[in-house]
């Protein structure tokens, strides 16, 4: 079994087929970015792109991901300036994180949100929002982020 | 040895083949658990924690947890400011107990008071000895970096004490200090492109283990069956040490897997939420007279009261996103490390070497990035699991706690119940304050100690629960008593201890005075604030001014509320809060707050921390509530359990107030204030206190 991971076409190791996708993710691949949080979709640590789209990694079997294509954290900013996807850079700049564990989530929620809809409205921003937890307390610097990024987005586009 | 294993297998009921168990000499609990270190920083602690590496990077071994409160960027700010260096060539490693001297757990916000002023003069004495070998800046000496440092420089207690370090002087000029900065590792956590926590080490040959938990608050092991395990791949294993059986497989897929397969019968244990709530009841302990702990008695109470409140605050739990999670391997020469994110690797380190008879120098605990502390990992639970087991299998293991653990086998905030009795002056001013409350402990917490240890602490009162329960009002007369409770279930440390649940309940019962003088609730406050805390009051000022307090307007459908406090003596805050009702649910629109924790070293962390305190006085307004239901803690999943989530914050108006006073903590401090605001401005909507929390519609 065969699937893209960050850009490079790689192996599913049987042994991890039955796995959850997360476990495939960080403890074959070492990945750092998709974090354990809940195990059953609720708090969004573990968000990854499948095609493109937002996806619970935690709530997907390895073999699942066979023949499709999984972006983590680390590939977001690839081919951006300095690595940075306008979102990480919308991060940094409003100095979001404080524990910093649930903000993988809060990114990769939030870039795939702006790629499937750049003029997103606050409904639409706190609807994809809502599932991701964060106990530290960001919510407020997320907001700023994410608006500040999809500014920087729509400029780039234009 | 064979038989006391054979026998307790027995007594056990174990039949499972290849299971392996410690029963002797490796693993010997013993019957006093080790104690954390308490003792304040000593400028020779001080000498440990910065040195000139040869790559010409200052290195400061952090002698405080990063839990995310912006500790490893606001210590490097003050390490940058004394020595020259700019802020890029201060390099902050996480606590780790072979580069540090015993030092106390990372809690009560007290890094910044305790700790700065001591890291500000060493920083300065290793700038003096920088510059007395011809160095004075960051630029590389003649020859290089590697050479200057091969140099020993040894910071000396006596030259750290006749520092005189600039960062705490508001005064100075400062280059670094009292600038904005982020968190440390901003970028890592952005990309993902470096290890941070305990989960991100992976050592060669590690495997996975985890305790089989019961599914009852109180149930032990019956028996136990693991022969449909022995055909998952990757099984390695069920194991007993002592009464608690571990699971180990290969990968996490396979534990996960294991451990539905194995079969467990559990014995006994069922603890029903009446009996907590019986336990704490605060009406049947003050019907049986003067409670146990009286911690203020002066004047004369009155016998008839102007409000009498019943206030409930129930059990809530950390809720850290980061499970507890731990890596052990023993190394050739039989050494321990464990890596782990903890808020006291000290403590980690005694409780580990005396569980397992190890000398503690050959244990070392390498502290990690914690994904969220909130006094919630200050005990060893899954460090010592993953050293057990390390030593059992041969091979490192990570040991990860469930979500399902986190609810069911840490330890939460406890519940509690007050009774506040208040009357005032014909004037206005208070007459009689009388305030007595019953909870779970705190800092005596039943997850560290035993039934002895815990009654023998019992002639002193536990000052977790107590924190924060001496109002700032005067008072002609004044009482405030309490007991703590052993509880069936495990409490603990929980962000502002006893201070959170304490101050609301003052703050409620001041705010029902003043609706029932019908006086400003601003005004009230600041004729009663007894006149050693003047903070208070220019807090309350300030709170009134930024949310321009007379001029907002309420109407049927929209209240404010105002809310003050302080946290251990030393920090301040008031709290506005702007509530709206629609469709009988209430949802919290403003808060503004004005936080007074002293010279600030960091405003970007000092504001981030405010905002996480705010956004937890909230969740203990609206959300938050952890029951037991059928006999275990109530909820088993994030989805059980109401967090703020992104819709729910509102905006957030914080000023931070900076006079010159002594750096004190911000940690812990607006959560006192901002829960009061929220439900007295309810109260303000209804008419009627909110005395129990989470605040829930009556009518629904």
């Amino acid at each position: 079994m065969r699937f893209t991971l960050n850009g490079r076409e790689l192996d599913i190791p049987s042994a991890f087929a039955e796995d959850r996708l997360l476990w495939l993710l960080r403890d074959h691949f070492f990945l750092n970015g998709p974090k354990y949080g809940c195990g059953i979709g609720a708090c969004g640590a573990c968000v990854i792109h499948l095609d493109g789209e937002a996806q619970r990694s935690c709530l997907l079997m390895a073999r699942d991901v066979a023949g499709r294509s999984v972006v983590t954290l680390e590939h977001l900013g690839a081919g951006h300036d300095s690595g940075l996807h306008p979102v990480q850079k919308a991060w940094i700049d409003a100095s979001v994180p404080q524990c910093g564990y649930c903000q993988n989530g809060q990114i990769m929620t939030a870039a795939a949100l702006l790629a499937a809809k750049p003029k997103a409205t606050a409904r639409d921003i706190s609807a994809a929002m809502d599932d991701v937890i964060c106990r530290c307390g960001t919510q407020q610097r997320i907001r700023t982020a994410v608006v500040a990024a999809q500014t920087s987005i729509a400029r780039r586009s234009r | 040895m064979m038989l006391s294993r054979r026998r307790l297998l027995k007594a056990l009921g174990w039949a499972g083949a290849g299971l392996t168990a410690i029963a002797g000499p490796a693993y010997a609990l013993a019957p006093w658990p080790a104690l954390p270190h308490r003792k304040a920083p000593s400028a020779d602690d001080a000498a440990a924690w910065v040195s000139l590496r040869p790559d010409g990077f200052i290195e400061l071994v952090l002698p405080r947890a990063e839990i995310g409160q912006g500790i490893a960027v606001s210590f490097r700010q003050i390490v940058a400011e004394e020595t020259g260096f700019p802020l890029e060539r201060v390099a902050a490693i996480h606590p780790r107990t072979d580069r540090l001297p015993p030092t106390r757990a990372t809690v009560g916000s007290d890094s910044i008071k305790d700790f700065g002023p001591l890291l500000a003069k060493a920083s300065a004495a290793l700038a003096a000895a920088l510059k007395q070998d011809g160095v004075d800046s960051a630029a590389p000496p003649s020859g290089g970096w590697a050479a200057f440092v091969a140099k020993p420089r040894i910071l000396t207690a006596a030259a750290i004490d006749a520092a005189r370090p600039v960062s705490f002087n508001r005064a100075a000029a400062r280059r670094v200090v009292g600038k904005p900065a982020a968190t440390d590792q901003i970028r890592a956590i952005v990309t993902g492109d470096a290890p941070l926590y305990a989960d991100d080490v992976r050592l060669p040959g590690m495997v996975f283990a985890a305790a089989l938990r019961a599914p009852r608050l109180g149930a032990t092991l019956g028996s136990i069956d693991d022969a449909a395990a022995r055909a998952v791949p990757g099984y390695l294993g069920l194991h007993l040490i002592k009464t608690q059986a571990y699971v180990a497989a290969a990968s996490r897929g396979s534990l996960e897997r294991c451990i539905a397969a194995v079969r467990a019968a559990w014995v006994g244990g069922n603890v029903a939420g009446d009996v907590i709530a019986r336990s704490i009841d605060i009406d049947s302990g003050l019907s049986r007279g003067a409670l146990e702990h009286v911690i203020v008695q002066s004047g004369t109470l009155s016998e008839r009261f102007d409000i009498d409140l019943r206030l409930d605050v129930p059990m809530a739990a950390h809720g850290s996103m980061e499970p507890r999670t731990a890596v052990a391997r023993f190394d050739q020469h039989g050494r321990l490390e464990i890596w782990t994110g903890t808020q006291d690797v000290t403590f980690v380190r005694a409780f580990v070497a005396k569980a397992m008879g190890l000398s503690s120098d050959r244990v070392v605990v390498h502290g990690c990035r914690v994904g969220g502390g909130f006094g919630g990992k200050m005990l060893c639970a899954q460090e010592l699991d993953a050293a057990l087991l390390a030593q059992l299998l041969k091979r490192p293991v990570k040991v990860q706690w469930t979500r399902i653990d986190e609810f069911r086998e840490a330890f939460h905030r406890p519940p509690s119940s007050h009774r506040i009795r208040a009357r005032l002056t014909s004037d206005g001013l208070l007459d009689s304050w009388h305030h007595a409350f019953r909870s779970g402990h705190v800092i005596f917490t039943s997850a560290a100690m035993g039934t002895a240890l815990q009654f023998a602490t019992s002639f002193v009162g536990d000052p977790g629960v107590s924190r924060g329960a001496v109002p700032p009002y005067a008072s002609a007369g004044t009482r405030v008593e309490f007991e703590d409770v052993r509880l069936p279930v495990h409490t603990g440390p929980w962000r502002g201890l006893g201070a959170a649940p304490n101050i609301w309940a003052i703050e409620t019962a001041i705010d029902a005075l003043a609706r029932k003088r019908r006086e400003d609730g601003v005004a009230f406050r600041r004729r009663l604030i007894a006149p050693q805390w003047p903070r208070l009051g220019r807090a309350l000022e300030r709170v009134a001014a930024t949310a321009n307090w007379p001029a907002l307007k309420s109407s049927p459908d929209l209240a404010y509320g105002v809310a003050c406090g302080i946290y251990k003596d030393m920090s301040y805050a008031a709290v506005i809060a702007e509530v709206k009702r629609s469709r009988g649910s209430m949802r919290v629109t403003r808060l503004w707050c004005a936080h007074d924790c002293g010279v600030i070293i960091n405003p970007d962390q000092v504001r981030a921390q405010v905002e996480g305190n705010l956004v937890w006085g909230l969740g203990m307004a609206l959300h938050e509530e952890l029951g037991v239901v059928d006999g275990h803690v109530g909820a088993t999943s994030s989805a059980d359990y109401s967090v703020p989530r992104y819709s729910d914050v509102p905006e957030m108006i914080i000023d931070l107030v900076d006079a010159g006073d002594a750096s004190s903590g911000a940690g812990e401090t607006a959560i006192v204030a901002a829960t009061a605001a929220i439900t007295n401005a309810i109260a303000a909507m209804t008419g009627a206190s909110v005395t129990r929390l989470p605040w829930r519609n009556q009518a629904a």
